[in-house]
């Protein structure tokens, strides 16, 4: 592979890239080159500026400093027009959809203009209909955007990116919205691509993935980058010696549960995607759903919280018959949920990081008549963000600003701020990179430490296994399986989970 | 020289409405040395003070991506009532009956919004025509005159302390308590989040129905004092004032800088929107010039403040 980088011009190269908002460097000097057909991975913890550099690739962000040449030409990208016109193509790690429009709107949305004044809207329909079934899903393309589910909307995105021809996609972090069957179809289509000679940067936090699909990967470490490695040739403690400066000993920290009485109860529940769900959490025990992307989950913690309305079914606190109406009630009532989606329903990014964390727990640092006592509310802030690991310069920063994976930890930030009986994590881990897991799994072994009881979701069955002391696993909106501990492994979940639980374990 | 050009226009456009208010300023002075006379001040502040109170309630409705249209017809209607009420009970009762009835109009539109889930444009819009009409029925469509025994009322409204209009004091008030509700307390946090994201308000478990309510029934309750100061300052109450009203109060708080969307706004800005907007129409009636050509610079200055603003967006 690497005779071949000497003699083949190289179909993208960005060379001593620097960048800098506000005075602060997100990158120094980051050199990346990739060859026509190949799949190259982007490494790097949370805010190693991996988002940044594929946004200056595709001209939504300019370069301070450097060189970028496409074909072994410099090019000079103004704009996400200049990039378009060099064939390159992003699906970005925060959506960018519009969501009060058509899944076919959305797909053909560069091209809408093309069509001439008249909108031919049964052509446009069915020819997003056979481009969602070529990479092997299957979505109404009338659907309203914001009515999907977010794997869904990936779907969508990753449709609309394949609907134009491209040299170079770019692919950041499309894997934290999907499950593993998802996963895999996406594969598929990368590895089409790669056939037939695009290029491709994928962005991801999970390691198999990037030894399952990569050919090399690229690691980026405060605002520098590594050497390129052939993925064929490292393991993965040497990417993530290159990604933390440290190894990691153990991805899951042990777990010495104290389980305790019953805390939460949830009896026949039902709502829209959820037809029959009982389940209890004890104080000290993390309980984890598992299931398909679909499979109802979400909406099953989401009928707990009464974020949507649920149509039967009753809820015990403390053995106690609860009524909730609203989130506002479940709050009160000792309940916290991290919701699925980040950016629609967890971060408010226009705010600063302290007053999305405090937004949970405003009581706390409110003095009298709701004035806000400042210092108070800081010292607790920041000791949060220390505690998780949060990458700012400063607590009044807009979460905004913040990469990804570090927006997700505000989110988590927020509930692990208030003190309550029962917390629901819908995907704790989306976007956050290994160290930082880490440090999130342990903030969950404390919290179950002190009694509460943890209900997580989760789309990585080894999380699951890793952090959990029970395992539903959820299909079509009911729980078909109940796995104890010394029954994790992921075969029982995916059976459980596709259905074949009613088939023998093994039919040779 | 580049970079120190490029800090200028930032710093421009950051601070717009502020330098937009400081050349008015100068542009008032240059064109008539009558505008810098205690007299003429006392007179401006006078006269912005209904648009500004009620800008300050306008303020909290758009931070939470809400807009009231129906406050010009709240302050003829509760002008009509209050004139009424002196003719039957005493002016503190009067007073007190009055800004109720503003309040339980607000309420209204706030019901019609947080519970009904209505859009804030219809269901405000819907109530500026009945209560234009109401404030025709209860006056039988003549101006009310404010009772003798009332005198106080009109005293008020004309009288000052330490040479600022009695208006005024209120205006000043009420900046005061926004700005510090919106800077210092959990209020206006809350109102401000909930423009910015209102579903990810209401899955860190706050009440955002309740918010939504309070904002209209603090801006009915203020156009109501607008509507008790025009009576004031008149002696009478009639039915047909304050049409219009509403679009200077929301061009106000737009030139402050306020984002339409919500989520975005501070109470000094869109005090001085006001005092921007009032300042056209002074230094036009000072220099003589037809109200229809300050109608055309008002739109001007509006257009201007917005695309300002989105520059700053960039
Ligand atoms: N618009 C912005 N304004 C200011 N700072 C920004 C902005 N966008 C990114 N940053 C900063 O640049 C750095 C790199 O962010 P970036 O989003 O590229 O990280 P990332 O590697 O993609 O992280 P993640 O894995 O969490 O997605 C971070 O410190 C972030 O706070
Ligand atoms: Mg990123």
């Amino acid at each position: 592979m690497d005779m071949l980088h000497d003699q083949l011009v190289n179909r993208v190269e960005l060379s001593n890239i620097s960048k800098s908002f506000g005075g602060v460097a997100a990158l120094k000097d980051v050199t990346l080159k990739a060859l026509p057909g190949e799949i190259h991975a982007l490494m790097g913890e949370n805010g190693a500026g991996k988002s940044t550099l594929m946004k200056i690739l595709s001209g939504a962000h300019q370069k301070d400093g450097g060189r970028i040449a496409i074909d072994g030409e410099e090019v000079h990208i103004k704009n996400t027009h200049d990039s378009k016109k060099l064939g390159i193509g992003i699906i970005y790690q925060e959506f960018s959809l519009v969501p009060e429009l058509s899944v076919a709107e959305n797909v053909f949305l560069n091209r809408l203009s093309e069509h001439g004044v008249w909108m031919k809207w049964n052509s446009l329909k069915k020819e997003a209909a056979e481009l969602i079934q070529s990479i092997g899903f299957n979505i109404n393309p009338s659907a309203k955007v914001a009515n999907l589910s977010i794997a869904q909307q990936q779907i969508v995105e990753i449709a609309k990116a394949l609907s134009e021809k491209v040299k170079v996609l770019i692919l950041d972090e499309p894997s934290a919205v999907l499950g593993p069957n998802e996963v895999q179809k996406l594969f598929d289509i990368l590895l089409k691509l790669k056939k037939e000679g695009v290029t491709i940067i994928y962005i991801s936090h999970h390691l198999s993935e990037i030894f399952q699909i990569a050919d090399r990967v690229t690691v980026l470490k405060d605002g520098k980058s590594s050497e390129s490695l052939n993925v064929a040739e490292t393991d993965r403690d040497a990417i993530i010696k290159l990604m933390l400066g440290r190894s990691l000993d153990a991805m899951f920290p042990p777990r010495k549960p104290v389980i305790g009485n019953e805390v939460l109860r949830v009896e026949h529940i039902q709502s829209d995607k959820v037809k029959d769900v009982s389940l209890t959490v004890k104080a000290g025990e993390v309980l984890g759903i598992a299931g398909l992307v679909g499979s109802g989950r979400t909406e099953v913690v989401r009928a707990i919280f009464a974020a949507d309305k649920k149509q039967k079914g009753s809820v015990f606190l403390h053995g106690r018959k609860v009524r909730l109406r609203n989130p506002h009630q479940a709050v009160e009532k000792g309940i916290g949920m991290v919701p699925e989606d980040r950016k629609q329903q967890g971060v408010i990014l226009s705010l600063s990081i302290k007053q999305n964390i405090s937004l949970a727990n405003l009581a706390g640092v409110t003095g009298k008549l709701g004035f806000i006592r400042s210092n108070k509310e800081s010292a607790h802030v920041q000791q949060l963000i220390k505690k998780l690991l949060i990458k700012t310069q400063h607590e009044d920063i807009p979460a905004g600003q913040l990469s990804g994976g570090n927006q997700q930890k505000v989110v988590l930030a927020k509930w692990f701020n208030r003190d309550c009986h029962v917390i629901i994590i819908d995907e704790p881990t989306r976007g956050v990179d290994v160290g930082a897991k880490t440090e999130i799994y342990n903030l969950i072994n404390e919290l179950a430490g002190r009694g509460v009881a943890i209900l997580v979701i989760s789309s990585e069955t080894a999380e699951l296994m890793g952090i959990c002391d029970r395992i539903l696993v959820m299909r079509d909106g009911q729980v078909h399986g109940e796995l104890e501990k010394h029954e994790f492994t992921e075969e029982h979940i995916l059976r459980y989970a596709i259905g074949a639980d009613r088939q023998p374990l093994s039919t040779n | 020289m580049k970079s120190s050009l490029k800090r200028t226009i930032h710093f421009i456009i950051k601070h717009n409405t502020i330098i937009i208010f400081l050349l008015m300023l100068v542009l008032s002075a240059l064109a008539s040395n009558a505008f810098f006379t205690p007299n003429n001040l006392a007179n401006l502040i006078r006269q912005v003070a209904p648009v500004g109170i009620i800008s300050m309630g306008m303020l909290l409705v758009i931070l939470t991506g809400g807009i009231d249209l129906s406050v010009g017809s709240i302050v003829a209607m509760i002008g009509v009532l209050c004139a009424l009420f002196t003719q039957s009970m005493s002016l503190p009762l009067a007073i007190v009956a009055s800004l109720l009835a503003g309040i339980v109009v607000g309420s209204i539109s706030g019901y019609l919004v947080s519970v009904q889930k209505m859009a804030p444009f219809i269901a405000t819009l819907a109530l500026m025509t009945i209560v234009r009409g109401l404030g025709f029925i209860f006056s039988k469509g003549a101006p009310v005159m404010v009772a003798d025994s009332a005198s106080a009322l009109t005293d008020f409204g004309s009288g000052s302390l330490l040479g600022i209009p009695n208006p005024a004091i209120i205006l000043f008030l009420v900046f005061g308590i926004t700005a510090v509700l919106l800077k210092y307390n959990i209020y206006g946090r809350i109102l401000i989040a909930i423009g910015s994201n209102e579903e990810a308000v209401r899955l860190s478990g706050i009440k955002v129905p309740v918010y939504k309510f309070s904002v209209y029934a603090i801006i009915g309750g203020l156009a109501a004092i607008s509507g008790m100061i025009g009576t004031a300052r008149t002696g009478v109450g009639s039915p047909n004032i304050g049409i219009g009203l509403e679009l200077d109060v929301i061009a106000a708080v737009v030139i402050g800088g306020t984002s339409l969307m919500g989520g975005k706004g501070s109470a000094l800005n869109t005090f001085l929107g006001v005092l921007i907007l009032g300042m056209i129409g002074n230094i036009m009636n000072l220099m003589d010039i037809a109200s229809y050509s300050q109608q055309v610079i008002k739109g001007l200055i509006i257009i201007l403040a917005v695309l300002l603003q989105r520059f700053q967006e960039k």
